[in-house]
Order: structure tokens, then C-alpha cells, then sequence
């Protein structure tokens, strides 16, 4: 057994997220352009196994066994481990997950994970139907449950237990749209937002307003996983990933114990920690589930950058920013870059690698990154999985 | 009988009748030319299934028709479930009991759906929702907040438990603010 085996991300592309007029299997196809141009020493003969993160293409697209479809359009021909990995909104990096385990266990040498996602199509309501269904279908959703009244209830609490104000979820908001304003992939790329526009922005499930809340997003990406010793033959600046921790507690909302103090996520991180063998104040940047701006607040809190409650005032003292203690979402996170479910995990490990390279743009740029996390949750902040990653070079 | 049951077994009559109606007219070769389907595709439609030949959780939306809000209870450890189940969780025994849950609770957390609504709900806007704490029980449990404008709502309100009937004559339930 090979069972100490390190494995690294060692590139990877992603599509133009957005409104695209573009189908899902043409998304893939982009995902493979773009993969193949940021990796030019791939070879697709050299590509054993294909994970693909996808939460809702039956819902989407209408279609299932979306796992050879994906093999088909990006010219692959996987002949070690082949699937389909769904975890709703943290489904790319379940495919990460899984490419990783694979290789460390032996099963694989060269992995691709993949991400797509259509969720604009032309019938709003069924696209909403389609998000519904991530919930407690028949018991929480049936009463008119979807992502934005769960967040909305989270940040009401929030706001009354911890005193969060709707300033301070602005300053979230202003924070990764200004990154994302230099991000070419994301949806909201070179479209301001200041605060004071933020806050005139209509409501959409109160206190969040439209700027609280991410994007139903087309897009897709890829990342390549090889074994250490396959490293050199693709890049000088591998991603290692160095831990990793996942939490699932609860389905319905009735068992879920409390709103606002994530455990699942502390537990997720806690032991993605301890494998990595670092704590949080070593890490320089994270890539943070931002799928509302009270889910980054919360979430700093239960990793343990700040202390419970005071997420609010961190965000808004700048100590997240460029020149903070760590920098969260420089891509731009889900806020900014649009949440396209499946390619989201897989546009985070992009940027991680990328970052890594120093290969984004200047205003984005981490100083010399060394250590990163990367965070999804899922549903409602029910299942938490999280990744550490180490520069090498 | 509570007012509650009252309520609900007027509904109840109501609905038997309808039905009843509805299983003696001619079949119908064309839906209607206007108002909401009774009943969206199967895989849109987002309430829970009710019938037997379905579902093992008949008694619940029985129970419910009569007034009565219920889940089950595991027999060997007592651990009241929700929702209600088949099997324990914790002992993994199928031994479980159906019991009765109280009607009134508290609002614990509130929001209102402005935009966003599925299949079914678009025309039913803004939908005030909420987190209610059930008296006298662990159980805090989601669902629709009835007879309350958002702007108006409250964490704390006094509710209760009301049976409502959906367009094809399952019955389900929401929560009303007792004024
Ligand atoms: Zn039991």
C-alpha cells in the first residue's frame, strides 16, 4: 500500500460564469478549453480517472449519468474510477474529495474533477423548484422554504443574539464584489457596488437584500490531481493538499440545534487542522462559502479567526481585506463570482492554485500565499467540508 | 374537541364531499381554461405524499384531518421524532408510537419570501415563514406563518398549529398567529 502518498492540484481552468447561452453539455466542453490551455503538458490519454461535481442536472438540464457525458464532451477516457459527485452546493469539492482519496489510496495517478452547472434556464419558477429540493423537500420546503429565507432567519438571530448590523453585512458584500470586479471569470466582474448602494438594494428575504444573496449562475471549471511523483511533469507550483475534514449533522430544520453557532464547521475545521498540522492563524487566505454575506460572518467565528459574535465587527474593520490578518474570498467568492452549485468548489481550488502561482491580478493578490483553506458548505449549513492547502515549489 | 378540530372537521366534510364529487363526474379530455392545476407534475409538486399505497406515514395526515398534530415517538428510549419516521435513529428499532404534539408554539425566527417562489407559490407572494418553539417541547419546527403582514411579525408572537387543504384535498398544515 501506498497509503502515504501526497497529492497536489497542479492547475486547472474555469468557464465565464454568468448568464450564458450556453447548455450544460457546452459548459463542459469550455470546462475541457479551458483545462487543457492552463495545463498545456496534459495529455488526455494521461487521465485514469474523472470526478464530476454536479448537483442538479436532472433538475437543470434534464439529464442523468452525467459522468460519460462529461468524459464525452472534454475528450477523456477514464479507465481507473469514473462518477458523478453530488453534495448540492459543495458538489466540486466532493469531486476534489474524492480524487484526492483515489490517489492516496492508490487508484489513481492522474485525476481531472470537474464542475458544472445551468441553473439560468428559462422557467424562473422551476429553477427555484430545483433549489427547493436541496431542503427537506416535503417537510421544510413544502412550507415555502429555499436558501434565502434559512439565511435570512440565521442573520435575524444573528443580528439579535450578537448585535450584527446590516452595515456590517454590507461590508462583506463590498469586499468580494470588489474583488470579483477584477476577476474576469466571475458574473459580476468590472459591476460596482458601495456600500450605500448595497444598502438601497431591494429586499429579497428580510434583512437580506439582493447584494446579501448569491447568484443563480451558468458555469463550469476543471482542476487537474496527480500523485507526487507526477507533480514535475505539469507545474513548478503544485497546491498541496495538506488536510481535510467534513461535517454532516442534520437534514431537516426542526434538528438542527442552533442557527448561529455552526458546530458542524468547527468540528470540519478542527480536524482539517489537525491533519494539516496548522492552526488558523497560520493560514494567509481562505476561500469561504459566501453564499449569503451572514455565512461569511459566521463562519470566521466558527473557525476561529474571530471570536463568537464578533464576525460582524471583523469584516467590518478591514481584518478579511487585502492587508488584514487573512484574506477571505480574493476570487471574489460565491457573492461576487456567482454560485454556479457544482463548478463552485472546483473555481475555489482554480484560484487557490492560482493564487499559489501568483498568477491573478495585483489588486487581488495575496502577499506570498504559503497556506489556504477552502470551505463549502451545503444545504442549509448542514454539511460543512473544508481543505487545507500548502504551496510547494 | 378543540377549536382546532372544529375548524379542521368542517374541512374535512368538505373535502370528503368534494372528492366524492369528484370520483362520480364524467372524466374530464381538457383542464380547465383557467385558475392553478389541482395538482402539479409529480416530481414539482413539493408536499409530502399521502396516500397508503406511498407512503408508511398515512396516519399523520389522517390525524391531521381530524384536528389532531402528531409524530412519533420511539418506545424504547422515548426520543419524540420529527419529522415523523419508519425507524429510531438512535436505537434503530421500528418500534415507534404515534403521539400527540402540541398546537400552539412561539415564533423563534421569521423572514418573508418577496422573490424566489417554486413552482406553485409564484402567485402566492410575499410568504411570511418562520421557526416556531412548540410549547412545553424540544421541537422547534418550520412552516408558513398565516394571518400576519412581514412588516408586522415578531419574534415571540403567540401561534397555532392550523390544518390547511391543498388544491387536490391532501391536507397539510401552517402556522397562525393567535391575535
Ligand atoms: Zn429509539
Amino acid at each position: 500500500m501506498s497509503e502515504n502518498r501526497q497529492v497536489a492540484v497542479v492547475g486547472g481552468g474555469l468557464t465565464k460564469f454568468g448568464v450564458r447561452a450556453a447548455t450544460w453539455a457546452e459548459l463542459a466542453q469550455e470546462a475541457g478549453e479551458a483545462l487543457f490551455r492552463s495545463v498545456p503538458a496534459l495529455e488526455a490519454s494521461a487521465v485514469d480517472s474523472l470526478f464530476v461535481g454536479a448537483a442538479e442536472p436532472e433538475r437543470f438540464a434534464f439529464q442523468s449519468h452525467v459522468a460519460p457525458l462529461v468524459a464525452e464532451q472534454m475528450g477523456l477516457a477514464p479507465h481507473r474510477i469514473v462518477q458523478r459527485n453530488e453534495l448540492a452546493c459543495a458538489s466540486g469539492q466532493s469531486a476534489i474529495r474524492s480524487a484526492y482519496a483515489a490517489i492516496r489510496a492508490g487508484l489513481s495517478d492522474v485525476a481531472v474533477a470537474v464542475g458544472v452547472e445551468k441553473m439560468n434556464i428559462p422557467s424562473l419558477a422551476e429553477a427555484n423548484s430545483a433549489m427547493a429540493c436541496v431542503l427537506d423537500r416535503p417537510w421544510d420546503a413544502a412550507h415555502g422554504l429555499t436558501a434565502p429565507p434559512f439565511f435570512a432567519m440565521v442573520a435575524q438571530r444573528h443580528m439579535l443574539e450578537h448585535g450584527t448590523t446590516e452595515e456590517q453585512l454590507a461590508a462583506v458584500s463590498e469586499k468580494n464584489h470588489r474583488f470579483a470586479n477584477a476577476n474576469p471569470v466571475a458574473q459580476f466582474y468590472e459591476k460596482k457596488f458601495d456600500r450605500e448602494k448595497l444598502l438601497r438594494l431591494p429586499l429579497i428575504a428580510p434583512p437580506l437584500r439582493l447584494g446579501d444573496c448569491s447568484s443563480m449562475t451558468d458555469g463550469a471549471g476543471a482542476v487537474l490531481l496527480v500523485t507526487q511523483d507526477r507533480v514535475r511533469d505539469y507545474t513548478d507550483t503544485p497546491a498541496w493538499i495538506r488536510g481535510s475534514g467534513q461535517y454532516a449533522d442534520f437534514h431537516n430544520l426542526a434538528n438542527m440545534e442552533s442557527l448561529t453557532d455552526w458546530t458542524g464547521l468547527t468540528r470540519a475545521s478542527r480536524e482539517a487542522f489537525r491533519s494539516a498540522g496548522i492552526g488558523p492563524k497560520d493560514l494567509d487566505f481562505a476561500e469561504l462559502h459566501d453564499c449569503f454575506t451572514i455565512s461569511e460572518l459566521i463562519e470566521y467565528e466558527a473557525i476561529g479567526f474571530c471570536a463568537k459574535g464578533e464576525g460582524g465587527k471583523y469584516a467590518a474593520d478591514g481584518r478579511t481585506d487585502i492587508g488584514g490578518e487573512i484574506v477571505v474570498n480574493p476570487r471574489g467568492g460565491l457573492l461576487g463570482c456567482g454560485h454556479p452549485l457544482g463548478a463552485t468548489g472546483i473555481a475555489q481550488a482554480v484560484e487557490v492554485s492560482q493564487q499559489f502561482a501568483h498568477q491573478v491580478e495585483a489588486s487581488r493578490q495575496v502577499p506570498d500565499p504559503e497556506w489556504a483553506m477552502v470551505h463549502n458548505l451545503s444545504g442549509s449549513a448542514n454539511v460543512h467540508s473544508v481543505m487545507i492547502y500548502q504551496r510547494g515549489g | 374537541m378543540t377549536a382546532m378540530a372544529e375548524v379542521t372537521e368542517r374541512k374535512a366534510q368538505k373535502n370528503r364531499k368534494r372528492r366524492a364529487a369528484a370520483s362520480t363526474a364524467p372524466p374530464s379530455t381538457s383542464p380547465p381554461a383557467t385558475g392553478p392545476p389541482e395538482r402539479l407534475p409529480y416530481l414539482l409538486d413539493l408536499y409530502p405524499v399521502e396516500s397508503s399505497t406511498q407512503t408508511r406515514l398515512t396516519p399523520f395526515f389522517e390525524a391531521l384531518q381530524r384536528g389532531r398534530f402528531t409524530t412519533t415517538r420511539c418506545r424504547k428510549d422515548g426520543k419524540l421524532l420529527w419529522p415523523p419516521r419508519v425507524v429510531c435513529p438512535i436505537c434503530h428499532t421500528a418500534e415507534l408510537e404515534w403521539v400527540d404534539l402540541p398546537s400552539t408554539g412561539r415564533i423563534y425566527a421569521f423572514s418573508a419570501i418577496l422573490a424566489g417562489a417554486p413552482v406553485g407559490q409564484e402567485g402566492d407572494l410575499p410568504r411570511v415563514v418562520g421557526l416556531v418553539e412548540m410549547d412545553g417541547s424540544p421541537l422547534r419546527l418550520f412552516g408558513r406563518l398565516l394571518g400576519i403582514d412581514w412588516r408586522e411579525c415578531r419574534i415571540g408572537l403567540p401561534v397555532r398549529v392550523e390544518p390547511i387543504t391543498l388544491p387536490d384535498g391532501r391536507t397539510f398544515y401552517a402556522f397562525r398567529v393567535i391575535r
